[in-house]
């Protein structure tokens, strides 16, 4: 083994020693980052020649590579500082951008700075976002997102998701005769929102007959919808499943005017035991006229059967 | 009866059947007299119809992945819509972006030089003066993006993590905090925005505790400028931007750099 290669024998005092010195200069750069960074000091440089001088008793692999592990955080560093020293010199005050924002995007600021938006109400704060989104698209060219404009006929709101197509088409053995293949109609869908809709409408209506005992409810009352004649008219259709069903009653009072009423447990027996003679039908027709009138007449301002969402 | 053998010249074609009888095409449609692209290869017979379907399903496919403004890969694609129609796929792309173009007033960009990753992009130029009726874009985060963004520039481009909470947390978004528009702002900021490209998100070495540096991503390039954004900063300060030299002088260079012809032009082609 070449003489030159072999690490020569020294004291392992003294290496344990540069090691330890080190690590020290490693450590106190580390924790003088942010000062070393941001300020003008001359630390990183007086940390760089420390490690010169601590070099020169280097003579063994090991300390070597303490060495080369401070030479690169020290690159960082001054790559860092060097970067900082240049935004520095175009002097952008974050804080003052905070207060401008506020200006620019009308905020009223009666309160404490730091209370503007913070836990304040969220109205205000959905305006200040939304507003401010409204301005400063006018610096980009960001693409609209793509919705259909008259919503989907889903009772739900649709889930945010991209549908994505995953169809393959099979563009071989295709006759030309041939219809395309139908896409699977989704008939389900409609009759489980029928269920759907009946069954928590049947919930409204028993949680009334609930607060309000041996007590009926007028049936326009019930089903009309002062703000949407198409749900009023949906209303109806789930309300007539409910009175099928035998779920609720629907008579006539003194003023003869239909009103629900509910259904005791020993009735709904008895409802579908009768014969022929007891199956009674009857028909609603209302015109858009005829429920405007309704609202007039029964001065109905909030529907009580409730959206879903 | 048989399949005929592969005899197209391209690997792997056996598996497909025979194609039946189709309409020969007449000239002055985009597809060329048998149902085939431009550039002659022997191709499979389709229908003008077909073929305008599948134009028709690839820009319906790109505007729906355009509402998460999640950038789409080639390889989507032609998985999820192109399928068998993978030899005319750079037809129809390029087909799909015309249509996107003129009736939507969309460009379908390359996100990178050979990435094939695709991203939408307005051609309209926004007029500052229609802010007020602007309507909802559903996702409040672009004007959250915009500050981030012009933060980032104005502190030399790029900007520590903890520096931006420090700038957020005084206009009431924390990094821990649920926010009631944003839900989680931490995760908006460093993971969705870097997604969709607008942003970088790197760790910085030999932080402790660790922290990460932000800076504009692919994208935000191809949907903005550094002037615009100097100029918007600017708007909410009620300055000049060139109170800001050097900023300014970054952005100037940067229109120059635009200016210029570009290689690589961020055109749809195979």
């Amino acid at each position: 083994l070449d003489p030159a290669l072999e690490e020569p024998e020294g004291d392992e005092e003294e290496y344990r020693s540069i090691r330890k010195q080190y690590r020290a200069l490693i450590y106190q750069v580390q924790d003088q980052r942010h000062d070393i960074v941001n300020t003008a000091n001359e630390s990183l440089t007086e940390a760089l020649e420390e490690a010169n001088g601590l070099f020169d008793g280097v003579t063994r692999t090991r300390e070597a590579a303490l060495d080369a592990q401070f030479l690169v955080m020290a690159a960082d560093l001054g790559k860092e500082k060097s970067r900082q020293l240049r935004s520095d010199v175009s002097l952008f005050n974050q804080a003052a951008f905070c207060d401008f924002l506020f200006t620019f995007v009308g905020v009223s600021g009666l309160e404490e700075k730091h209370d503007r938006l913070d836990d304040g109400d969220e109205g205000r704060v959905r305006y200040f976002w939304e507003t401010l989104q409204r301005k400063a698209a006018s610096w980009t060219l960001r693409a609209e997102t793509f919705h259909f404009m008259l919503g989907s006929f889903n009772s739900e709101p649709s889930v945010p998701r991209p549908r994505q197509r995953r169809r393959r088409v099979r563009s071989v053995e295709e006759k030309s005769a041939m219809p395309k293949k139908l896409k699977r109609m989704d008939l389900n869908n409609n009759q489980e929102t029928t269920e759907r809709e009946v069954e928590r409408i049947l919930g409204l209506l028993q949680t009334y007959f609930r607060m309000h005992p041996n007590s009926s409810v007028s049936y326009f009352e019930f089903v009309v919808d002062p703000h949407s004649f198409a749900r009023t008219v949906e209303n109806i259709f789930y309300v007539s499943f409910i009175i099928r069903d035998g779920y609720a009653r629907i008579s006539l009072d003194q003023d003869r005017l239909p009103v629900l009423q509910p259904v005791s447990n020993n009735q709904m027996g008895e409802e579908y035991d009768s014969g022929p003679s007891g199956m009674k039908q009857g028909i609603i027709s209302l015109s858009l006229q005829d429920w405007r009138n309704i609202v007039a007449t029964f001065q109905i301002s909030k529907p009580m059967i409730t959206k879903e969402y | 009866q048989k399949p005929p053998p592969p005899a197209r010249g391209r690997p792997g074609r056996s598996a497909q059947t025979p194609p039946t009888r189709r309409k020969v095409e007449g000239p002055g449609t985009p597809w060329g007299p048998d149902g085939a692209g431009a550039g002659g290869r022997p191709r499979r017979r389709r229908s003008q119809k077909q073929l305008e379907v599948k134009v028709a399903e690839l820009v319906q496919f790109l505007l729906i992945k355009d509402q998460k403004k999640m950038p789409v890969k080639r390889t989507e694609l032609l998985r999820h819509v192109v399928g068998d129609y993978k030899d005319v796929f750079p037809d129809l792309l390029r087909l799909a972006a015309q249509r996107l173009e003129y009736v939507f007033g969309y460009r379908l960009v390359e996100l990178e030089p050979k990435s094939s990753t695709y991203v939408l992009v307005n051609t309209l130029e926004p007029v500052e003066e229609d802010a007020e009726v602007r309507g909802d874009q559903g996702t409040p985060g672009a004007g959250l993006l915009m500050i981030v963004l012009g933060l980032i520039f104005m502190r030399g481009h790029t900007i520590k993590e903890t520096e931006v909470w420090d700038f957020l947390r005084r206009l009431g978004v924390h990094p821990t905090k649920r926010h009631s528009v944003f839900g989680d702002p931490k995760k908006l900021i460093t993971e969705d925005f870097v997604r969709q490209r607008y942003l970088e998100y790197r760790r910085l070495p030999h932080t402790d505790p660790v922290d990460y540096e932000l800076q504009w991503g692919p994208r935000t390039n191809l949907e903005t400028t550094k002037m615009k954004v100097l100029k918007f900063v600017a708007k909410i300060h009620n300055q000049d931007p060139k109170d800001w030299p050097v900023q300014y002088c970054e952005a100037l260079a940067d229109e120059a750099a635009r200016a210029r012809p570009q290689p690589g032009v961020p055109a749809p082609s195979s």
